[in-house]
Formats: structure tokens, sequence, C-alpha cells
């Protein structure tokens, strides 16, 4: 008997409290063991993780390489494996690798089953990805199915072609095809998080508004908890709310530590989105049950009229290169702008003599405007400054090319009233020109109408053994 | 009064590629009712501090966790040509002295 269909008959012969442990919000960066083996002995009903994110920017979208290190990975996937297998409890992992396209889930895949040689483990899995079929996607923009997310613009058959990847964040429903394939443990592809939590509920009947808030919560580990933190969270649902607890003594899930969890990177706190509807947050209550304990109650599910999939796609820009330097001259930084400026110039005549300009060259100087561009120029100069120089070019070649130029000449460029006639730049190493490869940019953040989700994401069974 | 100086926590991140969302926590329910009740002039500040119309800054209080949302479109999209913040974690040093 597969540990789904244990469970399910579990419940069919007594319904009772589902007991749901969150291990890891950020699968690869570490799972604190003391807090999962707490988790372990509260008798879970299944363990989820959530791999992924769009958060950690295009480049690993468009690269297909995962976020944390294999190694990392690896030693992760084997704690939350084992453990399930020990109680022969459903594992349920979302977002494999990180942006949750082909080569991020064959990488998890890859290390899962690596795992399951090493340590003699045998399971059923169900694997859904979740890359979308570009001409499903090309068909959906001519029929004026596909809708641009906050301020992209409208999607074109061009954008389809440039991007590396373009995953669809799959629901609930596609984690329920999984388990009802009969399996022990369910990997999925780019994954709404709150699937990986709410799907099993909604297999056993519980409300899904619950559901889906408890889902969005504990898919974060401990982080709605004071002082937040990446421990395991166990939450324990009935038919009219959850119960939060972090396997961390030191973490205390309380009211407000709980309510703010829900503006933690959404814009809007009052609901959590699905692509067969949303959860409406606006009558929740939150009530403490001791000083480590929190009871939640009150969301609503408000069922979208047609399903829809948000989209996510990068596409390579180029190539990489940056040079890496500081200055402590006041006149050079008080200057800089005309000095990047000129330098820029120079480095043009120099490398389009016989070549277009193909590349984009800009400059950062931290201490002035590297984190953000003020309205206003600073109050005081800083006495010392980090320069960035980034060149984006079509080759590593070139890019390498032009960042060596531009160290040369901006080194040596004389400004007016120039006083350090011997260097402008003081480098900590040499080579101070970094090469750092393939540089992408999200070209799709859309939503795309779909009819039949399983024709276009089906479950694809692996038995290990 | 200053917002740092009434608030207990003031950040910032991306909600999705494209939007900066930036959430100012308070300690009690007054100081909550007293930046609450100044949404008008909040949304007027954020919106000359980081170069935008008022009507592309939303402002919403949430009570439940005693905090004031602010979203706004992101100068450049996360991670693209020039962004400076790919997280957007640290957008929100120009609240810090709005005056309310």
């Amino acid at each position: 008997m597969t540990a789904i269909a244990r469970l399910l008959d579990d419940f069919g012969r007594r319904r009772r409290p589902l007991r749901s442990l969150g291990a890891s919000g950020q699968l690869g960066y570490g799972i604190p063991t003391p807090a999962l083996e707490r988790g372990l002995s509260r008798a879970p009903d299944m363990i989820g993780v959530d791999m992924g994110s769009i958060d950690i920017g295009p480049a690993y979208l468009g690269s297909g390489k995962m976020a944390p290190t294999r190694v990392g990975a690896k030693r992760d996937l084997r704690k939350v494996l084992r453990a399930a297998r020990r109680l022969d409890i459903p594992l349920i992992i979302g977002s494999a690798g990180s942006a949750g396209a082909r080569p991020h889930l064959q990488q998890t895949l890859e290390i899962l089953r690596e795992i399951a040689h090493e340590d003699e483990l045998g399971f059923r899995m169900a694997v859904v990805a979740s890359d979308v079929p570009r001409g499903a996607l090309r068909q959906a923009i001519a029929a004026g199915r596909v809708r641009p997310m906050d301020t992209m613009p409208p999607l074109t058959e061009a954008d389809v072609d440039a991007a590396a990847h373009i995953v669809g964040q799959l629901g609930l429903e596609a984690f329920r095809r999984a388990l009802e394939a009969d399996v022990d443990v369910v990997v999925l592809g780019r994954a709404c998080d709150t699937g990986i939590f709410a799907s099993i509920p909604a297999m056993l009947g519980f409300p899904a508004g619950i559901s889906m808030h408890m889902a969005k919560i504990i898919e974060c580990a401990s982080l709605c908890c004071v002082p937040g933190g990446r421990d395991s969270i166990l939450g324990v649902l009935d038919d009219h709310g959850f119960e939060l607890e972090s396997m961390a003594p030191e973490r205390r899930a309380t009211p407000s530590s709980v309510a703010a969890h829900s503006l933690y990177e959404q814009a809007d706190p009052y609901e959590v989105r699905e692509p067969s509807g949303r959860a409406n947050l606006r009558h929740v209550t939150y009530q403490a049950i001791d000083d480590r304990r929190t009871r939640v109650e009150g969301a609503t599910f408000e069922p979208a009229e047609r399903l829809s999939l948000k989209l996510e796609g990068a596409s390579k820009l180029g190539y990489r290169a940056l040079l890496i330097a500081g200055a402590a001259d006041p006149h050079f930084i008080e200057r800089h702008q005309a000095i990047f400026a000129a330098v820029s110039r120079v480095v043009r005549d120099l490398v389009c003599e016989d070549a277009v300009e193909d590349y984009r060259l800009g400059f950062r100087l931290y201490g002035v405007d590297g984190v953000r561009s003020w309205a206003e120029p600073p109050a005081h100069l800083p006495r010392e400054a980090f320069v960035m120089g980034e060149c984006i070019a079509p080759t590593p070649e070139r890019a390498e090319e032009v960042i060596r130029t531009t160290k040369q000449y901006l080194l040596h460029h004389g400004y007016e009233g120039r006083l350090s006639t011997a260097g402008n730049l003081a480098f900590p190493f040499t080579p101070p020109e970094v090469m750092i490869g393939a540089a992408y940019r999200f070209n799709v953040f859309h939503v795309m109408d779909v009819d039949d989700m399983a024709r276009l994401f089906p479950v694809e069974v692996e038995t290990l053994s | 009064m200053r917002l740092h100086s009434m608030a207990k926590v003031i950040r910032s991140k991306n909600a999705g590629p494209c939007l900066l969302t930036l959430d100012i926590m308070l300690p009690d329910a007054a100081t909550f009712a007293y930046v609450a009740t100044r949404v008008g002039s909040l949304r007027r500040q954020v919106a000359e501090r980081y170069r935008l119309s008022e009507n592309q800054v939303i402002v919403l209080p949430y009570e439940p966790a005693l905090a004031v949302k602010i979203t706004l479109p992101r100068e450049t999209m996360s991670g693209d040509v020039g962004d400076r913040d790919v997280y957007g974690a640290q957008q929100h040093a120009p609240l810090l002295d709005i005056d309310l």
C-alpha cells in the first residue's frame, strides 16, 4: 500500500484533524535537524517542501541551474525523503530545483534516484513537469487567452521564441492528480506553493479556503513566528480552522506574527491566489492557544470563473562581464558621472573601430548610487566608494574585451582637476575583471487561460526499488 | 512624526518581478490608527520620493498585523539590465524619514 493510499484509508475509517509538516521553505539551504526530528515525533500525516520562487531572479530559470548547490540540495532531499519513508507518509516537493523547468526537475529527480539507490529506499513517485508547450502557448496568444501580469507588455510570439524556458505555476489540481496516481512521493516542476499543502486536504474534503490559507503559511516553515526562522512547522487542520506550532522551541507562532506573514512578498495581504481560485482572508481571526501556538479560522474560497495559469519565462540577454574596483579620491567620486560617460565613449571608439556597438556598458558607484536610483544627490559624498562596471555583450569574448578595455581607460582617465595621475582605481586583486557567464531577463510573466491542465501537464509515474 | 520613530519594522521586497511591496509595521493600535488615518499624506509623499504618480502607489492598511502596506511598480523589472536590487530588499530607505 502506498503512503497516500494508507492516509486515505485511515481517514476513510475515522475522520480526524490532518497534521502537515512544513519541513522547509527553501530546500537546499539546510533543514535544521532538531526541529525536523521534533516534527517527526509528532506523527505528521505528510511532509511538504518548497524548493523555489521567482524572487531569486531570471538567471536560474534561464540557465536551468539550481540556486543552491547540488550538495546542499541532496543533503536536504535525503533528510526529507528518509523521514517520509521512515514514517511511510507522503512527501510532496514543489518547484523542483528552484525554478521548476525541465532541467531543474531532472536534476531533482536524479538526486532523488541517487538517494534511493544509496540508502536502499523503495517508493512510487509521481512527477508533473510544468514546462508550457510552445505550440499551445502560441495558440493561446492568437486566441487572446494570454494576459500580462502587473506592468508587463502583452506577450508576443517573438517572446515565446526567445525564452530559454517557460513554465506555468501549477496549482493544487496538478498535485492532486499526482497523488491520485497512488504514490509515496510527488515532485512538481514550477508550482504554487499552496498546492503542496492544500492538495491532500482537498482530497479529504477539508474546506478549501482554510486549507489554502494554512498552506500559504506553512510552506515558509517557521517564517510566520517570532523570531522567524527556517525550522520545520506543524499545521493541524480541522473543518473549522488550523493550528500552527513551530518545531523549534524558541520560535513562537503568535496571532500577530502569523497575521503579519500575510504581508510577506504579497501585494495583497487579504488574498491567496491559485489557478482554480483564491482564498479570501478578509474575515480571518487569529487566536492564541498558548504562547507558542495560534489558531486561525475564517478564510473562504472563491473559485475562479476559469482555470488560468501564471507563466514565467526567461530569455538570454547575452554574456556578462564585471569590473571590480574601489576609489578614495574625492575628485573622482565627485565627478564620477562625467568620468564614466567619458570613459564609455573612449571604450566605444576603440572596441567599435572594426565592429558594431553590440554591447551595453554601465557603472554603479556603491556609496553613492549603487543600490537605488535616488531622486536627490547625497548630502555628503563618501570617503571611499566601490566601483562596479558591467558589460553585457552577445558573446563572452566580446564582454571580456569591452570590460578589459574599460578597466584600462577608467584607471588612466585624465579628468579636469585630477591630482592622482598614477591611477584612478584601487584593485582589490588582479585580474579585476570577472566573467560571469550568460545573463537573462524575465520576458514572460503572464496569465494564460487553460481548459485542460491534465492534457498540457500529464502525470508520469516512476517506481524506485 | 517620522516613520522610523514610529514603526517597529520598515521593509521592502518584490511582490513578483514587476512590483515592489513595502511594509510598515506599527507597535500598537494607537500608532497604527495614527498612520492609517494619514494614508493620503503617506501616499503623496511616497509617490514623490519614488518618482511615481499617486495613482501608481497603492497604500493598504492591514489591521490584523497593525501594518500599512505600500505597493509600487518597480523602476526596472527584477534582474533586468540596469536593475540594482534583484530581491527589492533595500528599497525602503526613502520611507524612513517620511513625516506624518
